[in-house]
């Protein structure tokens, strides 16, 4: 009697142990209501709430901090250092080494609202192995830059960054891999498949540029200035040096290449491992949404991954910049691959190696 | 018992906060500079071998900008030093109750950051900066020539006016420590006020002379941010290669190795000059 008792009394307490857990977790809460706290590893200047608007104002509750990289480098080293931070921003070319090393989450994009409006074209720069581990966000160009009123008639390509007529005026980007990405477009060459005998080749193209090249540049601001005051007369840039530049009334052009013009992509991944992946991800669904783009195209002159943000720009520099009244634009635009550790390794030996040369 | 006292509470803490911050990172990043990439975790030391040290003796580039880099840096630390003597030589001997508001604006300097002063001279010596606008407005030129930005020459001109005023100081501390008595029985003794110069007052602030030296030296050997902002594209130094490797390539073993035969190589330039100045005769 007592026995029997007792087990019509278990059903009872699994019961109310199961309605006690399940007060204990929390139905998906309203965003206003969430507490928490997310940490972002980014680049300066993207910690302003501009850029990460929408979330604020969803989610007033959660405190949102930043730390800070100075380079795609540093970013990769913090990381693989076991920074803790939940959300970091690389640029293309990095993010395979983010995947191999087992430093990046893969992104359920069932819950990332706003991911319909991205390009395809763009969601395939962070897929690796059929799964998507990054999220892009900002992007743009990159070409020859160039004072309409030094140089006579028009630039359609990348070796006018070699052509002796511009010697001392100028500029390019301090940047191996950047180099690599021009030579192979004037040479034709898959940069992705670069021989040691081409990378020697390049090596040596760009050792003789030197003596035509004024400096390299490290930052934006820099090269805008050196145009601006006419320093620099040709130049490899981003399209917010041509948009600034624009706007400051320099005469500029921002050349089509036959070559192509070249893209970058900035994404945001997740950091592998963290405790805070659903808040993660409700940062970067509302990274996409479109007061954040806007503020994107319109502060920084960097393109968003919301088409619908990019679709709106009525802003007549801004359309000149992204080339938005060109439809085929995007079709002869190269983006830039990813690189394995082998060949950022090999390429940035190489840029080490045409700064050293005597 | 208060000697091991004063010994504990005296040399411990820094000596620890140096082994901490300074001891272990150098040990860290020469066992790092024998690893083959920096895949794997940082701080795994998988297969360590001498690939980054091989990889570096087959550049003669890289050996060769270390050897231009030193000769730089020796040629700035010299003109630094010589600068700085007459300064600090004014401060000990002539300047008087007034010493203290000159070396106060010595140090003026300092308190805007080196950034913006290495900015100033590129100020100064670009094509629309103030050297070019004085050679137009007197007729010298015609237009602007980019002759004085973005090389080497703007590179050790910056880097000595950065140098003068810090190289004072050890040279002024020297002075300072000389006993007057000396001069005047150099006076008494019918020395001229070279002869006192050349014979008592030089040789006694050499060891001043020799810290402000290399107070320069060592670090200008190593030095990427005036390069980065006036030397142009053929400007760089040997720290910026170093540099490079870690801040964009993210390539920390190769720039370990290049950071230990620096290292090794500053260490061999201070030892050839102690030997060649007898260092230790000074400091007994």
């Amino acid at each position: 009697m007592k026995r029997s008792r007792a087990a019509r009394l278990w059903p009872m307490v699994l019961l109310s142990a199961a309605a006690a857990l399940a007060a204990c977790t929390p139905a998906p809460a309203e965003p206003g209501e969430v507490t928490g706290s997310l940490t972002v590893l980014d680049w300066a200047g993207y910690d302003a709430s501009d850029f990460w608007i929408d979330f604020q104002q969803t989610y007033p509750n959660v405190t949102v901090s930043f730390e800070f990289g100075a380079s795609d480098a540093d970013i990769y080293t913090k990381m693989a250092a076991g920074d803790q931070a939940d959300v970091f921003h690389p640029y293309t070319g990095w993010l395979q080494l983010y995947v191999d090393e087992g430093l990046v989450e893969e992104i359920d994009t069932s819950r990332l609202t706003n991911w319909d409006k991205v390009p395809d074209e763009m969601k395939a720069i962070g897929q690796f192995d059929g799964k998507q581990y990054f999220v892009p966000w900002d992007w743009g160009f990159t070409s020859v830059l160039y004072r309409t009123d030094v140089v006579e008639g028009e630039i359609d390509s990348w070796s006018a960054l070699f052509d002796p007529a511009y010697a001392g005026k100028i500029s390019m980007w301090d940047d191996g891999p950047g180099a690599v990405t021009v030579s192979s477009y004037i040479h034709g060459w898959d940069e992705t498949q670069i021989t040691d005998e081409q990378l020697e080749q390049i090596q040596q193209e760009w050792i003789e540029q030197r003596d035509l090249n004024l400096f390299y540049w490290a930052g934006e601001p820099e090269l805008i200035e050196a145009m601006a005051n006419g320093d620099v007369a040709v130049a490899y840039a981003w399209q917010g040096a041509y948009a600034v530049l624009l706007g400051q009334g320099v005469r500029v052009a921002y050349a089509d290449p036959v070559e192509g013009r070249n893209s970058w992509v900035g994404v945001y991944g997740i950091r592998k491992g963290t405790e805070n992946y659903d808040l993660a991800l409700a940062f970067l669904a509302l990274k996409l949404a479109e007061a954040t783009g806007n503020n994107v195209v319109n502060l920084f002159y960097y393109g968003h991954a919301n088409q619908d943000v990019m679709n709106a720009i009525t802003d007549e520099t801004l359309k000149q910049a992204f080339s938005i009244d060109d439809p085929s634009i995007l079709e002869r635009t190269n983006f830039t691959p990813n690189l394995t550790a082998e060949q950022r390794d090999a390429w940035t030996a190489m840029w080490a190696e045409v700064k050293a040369a005597p | 018992m208060d000697r091991r006292r004063a010994f504990w509470v005296l040399v411990v803490p820094p000596a620890l906060w140096l082994a901490a911050f300074f001891l272990l990172p150098l040990v860290l990043m020469a066992v790092v500079s024998f690893r083959a990439d920096l895949r794997g975790g940082l701080l795994t030391f998988p297969d360590l071998g001498l690939r980054q040290y091989a990889a570096l003796a087959s550049t003669p580039s890289f050996l060769r900008l270390l050897v231009l880099s030193s000769l730089v840096a020796l040629a700035v630390a010299a003109v630094a030093t010589a600068s700085a003597y007459p300064v600090a030589y004014f401060l000990a001997f002539r300047a008087g109750r007034r010493a203290g508001v000159y070396l106060l604006l010595l140090m003026v300097p300092f308190w805007t950051s080196y950034l913006l002063r290495v900015m100033a001279w590129k100020l100064i010596l670009g094509s629309s900066g103030v050297i070019n606008s004085l050679l137009i407005a007197s007729g010298v030129l015609d237009e602007p020539v980019s002759l004085f930005l973005y090389n080497r020459s703007a590179v050790g001109i910056t880097l000595t006016y950065v140098w003068i005023p810090f190289a004072a100081l050890p040279i002024l501390a020297a002075l300072q420590r000389i006993e007057p008595a000396l001069m005047e029985a150099a006076f008494d003794l019918g020395a001229t006020p070279l002869r006192r110069f050349l014979r008592v007052v030089l040789p006694l602030s050499l060891p001043g002379v020799l810290a402000s030296f290399f107070m320069v030296f060592i670090p200008t050997v190593g030095e990427y941010v005036t390069p980065l902002l006036v030397g142009g594209s053929r400007g760089s130094l040997y720290g910026n290669i170093i540099q490079d490797f870690f801040t964009k390539a993210a390539n920390w073993p190769l720039g370990s190795a290049l950071s230990m035969v620096m290292l090794a190589m500053t260490l061999a330039w201070v030892a050839l000059a102690a030997r060649l100045v007898n260092l230790r005769q000074w400091l007994t």
